[in-house]
């Protein structure tokens, strides 16, 4: 129980600084938005109150909404079930071999801070047409795979996939530096003391790092799922949605609905549906989380 | 306190079983040597390309290396890009909000995890649903409301919002911090006859400095490449920031790629730069603030 | 929480902000009188430039010429400078942005009617909505002082008029040619096609011959569809397709629009375009032609100067033609006219008076620099002068030969066609690039979309 009884107003000058910023730049936006997602808007003219008409166009008539809230899950879905994963691994394999680990686990984190910009520009040159200096197709092509060769962004089928893969390849160093100091944090005596009991090495790892880990796994996979709800910059350097909206996530169909084909009503009431979608992943996530945490301790 | 600065060493038993495999540990570490390559590659191949002509940007091979170094790129990025101002800018920027996500977070952090008090865990609640919230969707709204603050067209503009999106994640890494110290620590500073803020400002904040670093160092990355907010809200020349100078290269009917190149390497330098000096700082931090999450 | 804390609430963050803001924006130099006037207010971070109080005015000036290599920044700066120089109570402040990002901050500034004094919209229907919202100025006495409007070529200001009402002057009047690399045809053994199948057929050859046959940057989608609506302006038997589409004399689903579809489809079938093209934006695509790695390039004639300074059109290498017939119908004299972006002037601007007078020297020095910087084909207004003796390229002089031989034509479907249903038609172009569709379909989808967004 915390000791620090104080009075209401010294409670509310610590906190009231930061929570006005936060609600007036971030929460009273949203409750527009959420406002907004009633009108028939283009952002500039006049608008029309439509109730929930936005929302039954979305759901039933948007021939655009339900392949991109498949597209959205299939990236949070690799993002959950194979970066994380692999983040983990390659956490435990870095405690378990190497002695100055900070090098490393710094060099791995470099693509998150690099821009977008960046990012798409390098991508967008790997996946080319060999003939035009593509990485991916002039490998293939040298080791006598040209059947396989690709014109990876512009393929409806694979450019999705091509875009998830950098997705994944550029936040897996965020996920690897989260997952490394929660097992940095595990207490060295519980290994001790296993190793003892006779358990080490990857069986160690499964009865102490796994379960010792589950907290700080939850915390990345809340990441991983909110972030890729909401990435849309790589897509918009990249594809920019097409072709023929064939890589349209959530996020950059409200950015073009909003901002490209001025239905502004419209394009917040995606975004409603978008945060919506975040916040019952997110108890949900959380549920299944408590479960595993009470069946391991 | 002691207890922090040992949890982030490293677990010796562990390194002495893992010299015996050494077939493993060789697996291991093309596995991380190959995750090297890929990671640090793109940072090679953006100097290479920083240093080649369009035409070979464009139609050349992908290994190849320039036939000569345009270090002109360079100068051209510098001159054309207003560099100086829009990196001094940006820094100006960056600093301010980082001062500020760490001081309105940490205030507020602290009395979420050590004050007694029946909303902290709704506030707390409140604070992670921002995180939920896509900042391209706030922008309409944002511009409304600084036209009525009139502070459009100022730094302000930038650093407020700034804040605000980074104090959901802020708050969230300090009150974890917070919570798993022990209560003896302003337990003596109570019998010491100390006030809340006295116990913040002697007790909690020196304690606090490792998740600090961790939030400076995120904010620091989500800030300095932010674009949307930047152009939309800024129209002085005088006032933009760096990732508006990226963009300024690209105009609407001709494109010099070695200049972008090169602009995009000076202004990624300064966040590798903090980000390597700091890279210590922030694993020590992750683990004491994300503990408890 | 409760209703009275809420109240509390917002009485606090109030006090808040307008704290941090004295002790932020404070130190500035001038304390702008109600400094909401969009981007013109005087900022207050940098330190004093201004000169004496009085009436030192700014006027903020959103562009989208944002390359300090390109010859319209340096024309922009330089009349730009030269008024300041003429008028030193007032300071020109450029906001310069690429297209995307201006046209994403103009339609933020106008929902919340905070117009730069000066900005930058397209003709026709895409600056429908903002005139809607009464966002501009008229600027019908303003073209009228220093015989500002008889500048301009005759009939292109319409495009800018609402109600008789002239809302901006444009930069640019252009049309649509195929520009062509004159060695890599030759190496192809094709002539310039005069018909739509003979084009076909030019393609399938130089493919065979290993030599790409087309380029287009596709990422951004209206480059296919301006092509597209070339055909269809041929499949028609002339302009005014969409027009009788939104008058409802015909539908998307008539056999003019139908047939453009299957000769568009011909086109990606033979190969036309390079692979991966809907990953090119528009600067990539045009990059490739301008490298020589492509035989043919179908673009607006705003794209000459960047050619005609580029490698491939060394020796004369780069000529142009007009895109041919399709099925024998259609009048190659009949162009795809492409009205330029041009600048409004905000209603609500601080200095209306000083603006417009700004904005008409700018416009009225606009086609002299423009023809001394090599850059005067393709603008809005009349030249005087004698371009081959200026050094114009003979690139230069053939594009300029064919607006001589403009009969009409239609406008691109986005000057024409409402956002929302631009957006289906663009992304239904797209695909036709990636995958094979029913041209009946894909016009029939389209036909669904205009209905809704009526």
């Amino acid at each position: 129980m915390n000791v620090l009884k104080v009075s209401r107003w010294t409670i509310a000058a610590f906190i009231l600084p930061c929570l006005i910023v936060y609600v007036g730049l971030v929460f009273i936006p949203i409750l527009v938005s959420l406002y907004s997602g009633l009108l028939d808007w283009n952002g500039i003219g006049q608008s029309t109150f439509v109730g929930l008409d936005n929302y039954v166009k979305m759901f039933t008539r948007d021939a655009v909404f339900w392949p991109a809230v498949r597209r959205t899950f299939t990236l949070a879905g690799f993002s959950m079930l194979v970066q994380v994963p692999i983040a983990l691994l390659v956490a435990v394999l870095i405690t378990r071999f190497v002695r100055r680990p900070n090098f490393l686990v710094s060099s791995y984190f470099l693509p998150v801070i690099l821009s977008v910009a960046i990012i798409g520009q390098l991508w967008k040159t790997i996946y080319n047409p060999a003939s035009m200096g593509g990485m991916i197709n002039q490998i293939l092509t040298s080791v006598g795979l040209e059947s396989w060769t690709h014109s990876w962004l512009t393929e409806p089928k694979i450019a999705i996939y091509a875009i998830i893969l950098v997705s994944l390849w550029q936040y897996l160093g965020y996920h690897i530096l989260i997952q490394f100091t929660g097992i940095q944090n595990i207490p060295s005596e519980i290994y001790e003391a296993a190793k003892i009991d006779g358990a080490d090495g990857f069986k160690a790892d499964r009865y102490i790092t796994l379960p010792m880990v589950l907290p700080i796994l939850k915390i990345s996979i809340v990441l991983s799922f909110i972030g890729s709800l909401q990435s849309f910059d790589l897509i918009m350097v990249m594809t920019g949605g097409g072709p023929a909206h064939a890589t349209e996530v959530l996020a950059s169909h409200m950015y073009n609905m909003s901002f490209l084909t001025m239905q502004y009503g419209y394009g917040s009431a995606i975004a409603n549906v978008l945060i919506t979608i975040c916040l019952i992943a997110t108890v949900l996530i959380n549920l299944l989380f408590n479960r595993l945490e009470k069946r391991y301790s | 306190m002691s207890q922090f600065a040992s949890s982030a060493g490293s677990k010796p038993a562990l390194k002495i079983l893992g010299r015996r495999f050494s077939f493993k540990t060789a697996i291991a570490f093309v596995l991380f040597g190959i995750l090297l390559l890929t990671q640090l590659y793109p940072l090679v191949w953006l100097l290479i390309y920083s240093l080649k002509t369009n035409e070979e940007i464009l139609s050349g091979s992908f290994f190849a290396l320039p036939a000569e170094w345009q270090w002109s790129n360079y100068q051209g990025a510098i001159e054309g890009g207003n560099y100086l101002r829009y990196l001094g800018n940006s820094l100006f920027v960056t600093a301010t909000t980082m001062a500020g996500v760490i001081l309105l977070a940490s205030l507020a952090a602290f009395a979420i995890a050590r004050f007694r008090w029946k909303y902290g865990q709704l506030v707390m609640l409140l604070f992670l649903l921002g995180m939920m919230i896509p900042m391209q969707g706030t922008l309409l709204p944002l511009m409304i409301i600084f036209k009525n603050l009139h502070i459009l067209n100022t730094h302000l503009a930038l650093i407020l919002p700034y804040m605000a999106f980074q104090m959901p994640i802020a708050v969230f890494i300090l009150s974890g911090f917070l919570r798993s110290i022990p209560h003896e620590i302003e337990e003596s500073a109570i019998m010491d006859g100390a006030g809340p803020f006295r116990i913040f400002r002697s007790v909690i904040l020196p304690v606090s400095i490792p998740p600090m670093m961790t939030v400076c160092i995120l904010t620091f990355i989500n800030v300095w490449n932010e674009y949307i907010l930047a152009a939309t809200f800024i129209s002085s020349e005088k006032l933009k920031t760096l990732p508006f100078g990226v963009y300024s290269f690209v105009s609407q009917y001709s494109v010099n790629y070695g200049a972008i190149g090169a602009f995009l390497v000076l202004a990624a330098l300064p966040v590798i730069l903090v980000y390597f000096l700091l890279a210590e700082k922030i694993t020590k931090g992750m683990v004491a603030g994300a503990v408890k999450g | 929480m409760t209703k009275r804390k809420m109240k509390w609430f917002g009485m606090a963050m109030t006090g808040v902000l307008a704290f941090s803001l004295s002790a932020c924006g404070g130190g500035g130099s001038t304390a702008n009188n109600a400094s909401d006037g969009g981007g013109t207010t005087d900022s207050g971070t940098a330190a004093g430039t201004t000169e004496p109080a009085a009436e030192n005015i700014t006027i903020t000036f959103q562009n989208i010429y944002p390359d300090a290599s390109d010859p319209k920044n340096q024309m922009m700066k330089k009349i730009v400078d030269q008024y300041e120089k003429d008028n030193p109570n007032v300071t020109i402040e450029l906001d310069s942005l690429n297209t995307d990002q201006q046209k994403l901050k103009l339609k933020t500034q106008a929902a919340s009617k905070e117009v730069p004094d000066i900005t930058v919209v397209n003709p026709a229907a895409q600056m429908q909505p903002f005139v809607d919202a009464d966002l501009f100025a008229p600027l019908n006495d303003m073209v009228e002082e220093n015989g500002l409007k008889d500048t301009f070529q005759s009939g292109i200001l319409d495009y800018y008029t609402f109600d008789n009402n002239l809302y901006a002057l444009p930069d640019g009047n252009n049309i649509g040619v195929v520009f062509y690399n004159k060695k890599l045809m030759e190496q192809g053994g094709v002539e310039v096609p005069t018909t739509f199948e003979e084009m076909i057929e030019a393609i399938k050859t130089l493919k065979s011959k290993g030599i790409q046959p087309m380029v287009l940057g596709e990422k951004d989608t209206w480059t296919g569809s301006f092509l597209f609506m070339n055909i269809l302006l041929r499949t028609n038997g002339g302009p005014g397709f969409l027009q009788d589409v939104l008058d409802g004399k015909k539908t998307f689903e008539d056999p003019a629009y139908v047939d453009a579809i299957t000769a568009f489809q011909q086109l990606v079938d033979a190969g036309a375009f390079q692979d991966g093209a809907t990953s090119f934006d528009y600067n990539a695509g045009e990059n490739l032609f301008k490298t020589g790695t492509a035989a043919m390039y179908y673009m607006g004639s705003w794209a000459t100067g960047g050619i005609e300074t580029a490698e491939v059109s060394k020796d004369g290498n780069v000529g142009v033609f007009q895109f041919p017939t399709v099925n024998g119908k259609g009048n190659p004299d009949e162009f795809m006219l492409a009205p330029g972006s041009a600048f409004a002037i905000s209603k609500d601007s601080k200095h209306l008076e000083e603006t417009k007078a700004f904005l008409n020297y700018f416009m009225l020095n606009f086609p002299k620099e423009a023809f001394e910087a090599k850059g005067a084909v393709g603008i809005a207004q009349n030249v005087d002068g004698d371009f081959k003796a200026a050094g114009y390229s003979e690139m230069a002089m053939n594009v300029l030969d064919l607006f001589k031989k403009v009969q009409g034509g239609d406008l691109a479907f986005d000057n024409t066609m409402n956002p929302a249903v631009t957006q289906v038609h663009l992304s239904g172009t797209q695909s036709l690039f990636v995958e094979k569709k029913d041209p009946a379909a894909v016009a029939k989808e389209l036909q669904t979309a205009y209905e809704e967004n009526k």
